[in-house]
């Protein structure tokens, strides 16, 4: 900053003056007319900083910090919930599933099993013990994601803040625009409340759209 | 009716374990020969071989997805009948059409069953015999 360029060094050096002297009324006067130009020189500078914020906050594009705050934010927290659901809806399905098959090995009547057969089993069973400690990854990654999305949160309420004070009115924020070009590309499973819009729900659905196509 | 257990069936996604079950699923069907490809991409060349009876395919894929396949396919003389099924999280009704526009023979949507895969691959090549049989 070209600040210190512009203090006056002879105002300085009558302040010293009015101190050395004990003149606390010059004193006053002569910090207040330094301080006065300091605080004029960072008042400009800030209008500036907060009328470029403005404007680039102006911008209501589809990727623009605003759409992207009020729309991609929460919806990338959404995604992450799914995330974590269904991980732990999986992890369930195969701990049950590993469970039974433990169950159902160790009701075989083992006077009826050869040696070789027997061996086999408690194969069968060690694999399916393998299978049931392997879905402790669902608590690391829960764990993970959990903070992910506190990282996210706070993110989204920094930027919420940051409208805000540049004179947005976050409410005011108008939809997104759709595009279908991403429909083309594919946009992945319809996991959002937003995006199971015009989704089918089920194998059924799409096999009756179809059959009315005569497909 | 008998479907070839024998026939080349190329499966096509960009995450491996979904082709993992995929193929785990097509083989408690009787089917045994696979190949692989995880992307639009690096599937062409391979389909272009003319090897594939079969190609299972996603949609969402980085270089060329699976719809983009499917056109390529349909657009080659050569290729142009090959049965084509899409297995995909793409759900939206729009996407649906176009995929049946573009000529796909069947189209499943994830989470999917055995059971689901099943009847549609029946379905697919019973399609298949009428034409032939037609021709």
């Amino acid at each position: 900053m070209g600040l210190s360029a512009n203090i006056n060094r002879e105002a300085v050096e009558q302040l010293l003056q009015a101190i050395d002297s004990g003149d606390q009324a010059r004193s006053s006067e002569l910090l207040d007319e330094l301080t006065q130009l300091r605080e004029q020189e960072l008042y400009q500078k800030l209008s500036q900083i907060t009328d470029n914020l403005h404007q680039t906050l102006d911008d209501l594009g589809d990727d623009s910090l605003m759409m992207q705050t009020k729309y991609d934010l929460p919806d990338a927290s959404e995604r992450l919930q799914y995330v974590m659901d269904a991980t732990l809806e999986a992890s369930e399905k195969s701990l049950a599933n590993a469970e039974q098959i433990q169950n159902l090995l160790d009701n075989l009547p083992d006077e009826t099993l050869t040696q070789e057969q027997q061996e086999a089993l408690k194969l069968a069973h060690d694999n399916a013990t393998q299978i049931i400690l392997a879905q402790s990854f669902q608590d690391l990654t829960g764990q993970v994601l959990k903070r992910v999305m506190l990282i996210l949160g706070s993110l989204e309420n920094s930027l919420i803040d940051l409208i805000q004070q540049s004179g947005h009115d976050y409410d005011a924020i108008p939809q997104r625009k759709k595009s279908n070009e991403d429909l083309e590309h594919g946009i992945g499973p319809n996991v959002t409340k937003s995006s199971k819009q015009d989704a089918v729900s089920s194998q059924d659905d799409v096999d009756d759209l179809l059959d009315s196509l005569g497909i | 009716m008998q479907i070839n257990r024998d026939m080349n069936i190329l499966v096509v996604d960009d995450f491996s374990t979904m082709r993992r079950i995929v193929k785990n699923l097509l083989k408690e069907l009787g089917f045994s020969k696979f190949d692989e490809a995880d992307d639009g991409a690096t599937a062409w060349p391979m389909v272009q071989t003319g090897k594939y009876d079969f190609i299972v395919s996603d949609w969402n894929m980085p270089e060329m997805t699976g719809i983009d396949l499917l056109r390529n396919v349909r657009k080659d003389p050569n290729l142009k009948d090959t049965p084509f099924l899409l297995i995909t999280a793409e759900a939206k009704r729009s996407q649906i059409l176009e995929a049946a526009q573009a000529g796909v023979d069947g189209y499943i949507v994830k989470p999917f069953t055995a059971a689901t895969l099943n009847e549609k691959i029946q379905k697919i090549f019973e399609r298949v015999a009428e034409r032939q049989k037609a021709n």
